[in-house]
């Protein structure tokens, strides 16, 4: 059994582009899709890009701000994302702000920057202002592209994108009856990082036509966390010890499984959709929240352990550690923490610890 | 309260500790009369009414050691918006304060090593580091901090302390009040501005309820009345650093900032800045500035190194330059014209989405050249802070255009606002040596 032919980024956003849209870069990690594709424009995530030469960005920020940040201004500033016509940045934390801001004020790129500010609760207050937050990024795109999509345009392209979420949250539930490694499943779930949701719908049907009735027997159960896996050797590596990752709180991934939203306008059902996500630091939701959704995933997966896979800097993860481990060993879990940043190789360092954490919980 | 605790509050609050701290203060100020700080070729004494800070920074403290005796305690980040708890009496504790103290006694590092043994990383924030260290071992240079019975973060300075206060909520298992004030990145929004005032409607039953009494309004008038004036005096101090030579520099600032920011909204910090203000005007009549021989002037980016104050205040004074002004002691001052006592919370609302920390990088740029022409400025320090991203990023760009649009000289300097294993002295001295040196001093 193979996964299904996925389409190549640059292939998709060429082919969007000749169908008369927009494209988006869209930094880490809340945004609205489907406001976006109600203008026609395609939303494609920048976790990064790994692995760059992140010199460019060097000229504008420290080097204690994190990778993805780094990397992201550096891929920028050497071409990279010539191909987008708009740029949007997440309000998701001090240095995404920091990025926005500079962006705005300094970088001045040629394609027009838009911030989200996204509120850090899910009060009806937060999802009031979200909704006037959202309408304000309507008007933007408005003057951007010229189409005014109405509240029924809108509508439909929501129910597209909740089918699409619902489709991905069934991968997610299914994932161990399927035959697929761990390096192919991710690659298959990380598709909705660019794809338009109707090519995604149609790869995740196709991946879930191959489920089987009883789990696939590919290892050790481990509970991964953090913000994304990279470099993804790290799942291969995961697989060639011996463990399978049964369950996910990445912020590119399982934090983004957005239920449906339940209000008729447009705007607040895209709020609602967004706040009332599995719980994430960056949106403010409380650790007991956090260790409550850990728990919960290790229930229903079955995992023997927690591996918080973090990128160096990066404060809303590195904040609630501690806690969140203590939490875990106190309902006898076992949990590493690996910090990485985007430019280099998975250290041997951290395969050792890797290994014998797996050997620890098997 | 009952009477046991009342008793031992008053005690050692109002009997024991206040006896004790005036005659500290008798003491330092005959110091200050003797000449007992040295006679410095470099630097003018402090301003005798440091001797008051010290006991108003004292009688904060020890307040705060017997808080929970007297009243509810709430924890509250330095940019929050507190008359409302001021007025409902909450004792405030601002753990970024404490993170000061602790940086200027030098006993930070082995605070944040209690943080860091249980986990923390020290790529955080070393005020949030230093304040988890004392939450998990209670080490503290100023006896005993009080535990919160509710905590208020305002994520108008960044959103570590959304993070932070988190994590003392969970360990303290409290109530924790957010402010989210949204970023602006060019200009502020009505939406904006009526979320903020709603959720500031929102806190005020949650704190009532902790608190065990109502808000009443004329209170709150008169705390952001308070708040208002000492704001407002703060800011006159600052402006007399106009004056050349600079009558106190921002070495003094930042020590003397300490009542405006965990102190206001009281009467007696509103009589404590009216009586600096006082002085600085006896100095600057008698055209004493804070470095003696000043020939260069310059305006500081971003937190102070708590625990190299006095270290770089003789260095730069050593060569004739003076700090005279900082993006982060007008803070505290910039938003005075925005408070209005007689609509307290819609102009808190506006008030407290604008400091400097929640604007674009571009406006503080701009907040920075209109500081350059007011104080009359020939070059900036951005202390390019490692674990406070908000203030430092955009800092590179800051500098650059300073140096190719303005003409104003520009250093970016590396350090820690609180960690001291981030400052590497011989580099700073070479890096500021080489600065003087292009200020042509």
């Amino acid at each position: 059994m193979t996964i299904p032919a996925i389409p190549r980024r640059i292939d998709v956003i060429r082919t969007f582009k000749e169908q008369g849209g927009y494209v988006a870069a869209v930094l880490p990690i809340h945004y609205p899709r489907s406001l976006l594709r109600a203008f026609n424009i395609l939303p494609v995530e920048v976790w990064g890009p790994p692995g760059i030469k992140a010199r460019d960005g060097a000229k504008h920020l420290q080097p204690y701000v994190c990778s993805i940040v780094h990397n992201a201004l550096s891929f920028l500033q050497s071409g990279g994302l010539d191909i987008t016509d708009i740029l949007i940045v997440p309000h998701t934390c001090d240095s995404l702000q920091g990025l926005g801001s500079i962006l705005l004020d300094f970088v001045s790129p040629k394609q027009p920057v838009i911030p989200i500010y996204l509120p850090r609760g899910k009060r009806e207050s937060d999802v009031d202002f979200f909704a006037n937050e959202l309408r304000s990024i309507y008007r933007q795109l408005e003057a951007i592209t010229g189409h005014s999509p109405t509240d029924a345009d809108l509508l439909q392209s929501i129910y597209r994108e909740e089918a699409a979420d619902k489709l991905l949250s069934e991968l997610h539930r299914c994932r161990r009856n399927l035959p697929f490694s761990n390096l192919a499943f991710y690659r298959l779930l990380r598709n909705r990082e660019h794809l338009p949701a109707e090519t995604f719908m149609e790869l995740a049907q196709k991946a879930l036509a191959q489920k089987v009735d009883t789990t696939q027997d590919g290892g050790i159960p481990i509970l991964l966390s953090g913000i994304v896996p990279e470099p993804m050797s790290l799942l291969g590596a995961i697989s060639q010890m011996g463990g399978v990752v049964a369950a996910d709180d990445l912020a590119c991934c399982g934090r983004r499984l957005y239920p449906p939203g339940q209000s008729d306008d447009p705007f607040r059902r895209i709020a609602e959709r967004i706040l009332y996500a599995p719980p994430d630091p960056t949106r403010g939701n409380s650790i007991k929240e956090r260790l409550e959704h850990l728990l919960q995933l290790v229930e229903t997966s079955g995992a023997k352990g927690v591996i918080f896979y973090e990128v160096k800097f990066c404060e809303p993860e590195l904040f609630d550690l501690p806690q969140l481990r203590q939490g875990l060993q106190e309902a006898g879990l076992p949990s590493l923490t690996i910090e990485m940043d985007l430019n280099d190789p998975l250290s041997h360092q951290a395969l050792t610890r890797l290994e014998a954490f797996l050997e620890m919980i098997q | 309260m009952s009477i046991g605790p009342a008793l031992r509050y008053h005690w050692n609050v109002n009997l024991l500790g206040r006896a004790g701290l005036r005659w500290v203060r008798w003491q330092a100020e005959r110091r200050v009369k003797r000449g007992a700080h040295g006679k410095s070729h470099i630097l003018t004494p402090p301003l005798k009414i440091s001797a008051r800070t010290k006991e108003l920074i004292g009688r904060h403290y020890l307040k705060g050691r017997y808080a929970n005796l007297r009243g509810k305690v709430a924890w509250v980040t330095s940019g929050a918006p507190i008359e409302f708890l001021k007025a409902l009496d909450f004792y405030l504790l601002y753990p970024e304060n404490h993170g000061a103290v602790c940086g200027t006694t030098r006993t930070a590092v082995d605070i944040c090593a209690q943080a860091e043994n249980a986990g923390y990383s020290r790529d955080i924030c070393s005020y949030a580091r230093t304040d988890l260290g004392t939450m998990l071992s209670c080490q503290t240079p100023v006896g005993k901090l009080p535990k919160p019975d509710l905590l208020l973060t305002c994520t108008n300075i960044c959103q570590t302390v959304l993070h932070w206060y988190r994590v003392l909520a969970h360990h303290f298992d409290v109530p924790l009040i957010l402010i989210d004030t949204p970023f602006v990145y060019t200009e502020t929004t009505d939406h904006s501005v009526a979320y903020v005032k709603r959720q500031l409607e929102e806190a005020i039953p949650i704190a009532e309820e902790v608190a065990g009494q109502s808000l009443d309004e004329r209170k709150l008038k008169e705390v952001t009345r308070l708040s208002k004036l000492a704001s407002e005096l703060w800011l006159e101090l600052l402006g007399r650093c106009r004056h050349r030579p600079a009558p106190i520099s921002v070495f003094d600032q930042f020590i003397q900032m300490a009542p405006i920011v965990e102190m206001r909204g009281d009467n007696f910090t509103v009589d404590f800045y009216a009586a600096m203000l006082k002085e600085v005007d006896e100095r600057i009549a008698q055209v004493i500035g804070a470095v003696k021989n000043e020939r260069k002037r310059l305006l500081w980016d971003n937190l102070p190194v708590w625990y190299r104050l006095r270290y770089l205040a003789e260095f730069l004074g050593r060569h004739g330059v003076v700090i005279a002004a900082s993006t982060y002691t007008n803070a505290w001052a910039e938003l005075t014209p925005k408070m209005d006592p007689e609509r307290p919370l819609e102009s808190m609302a506006r008030t407290y989405m604008y400091p400097i920390l929640n604007r674009g990088t571009g406006d503080k740029l701009a907040t920075m050249r209109q500081m350059i022409d007011d104080y009359r400025l020939d070059g900036v320090i951005l202390h390019s802070d490692r674990s406070c991203k908000p203030y430092s990023v955009g800092q590179m760009d800051q500098r650059d255009r300073l140096i190719r649009d303005f003409g104003v000289p520009a250093l970016l300097l590396e350090a820690d606002h609180n960690d001291s294993r981030s400052f590497s002295k011989e580099q700073v001295a070479n890096r500021l040596d080489a600065f003087i040196e292009m200020l042509e001093v």
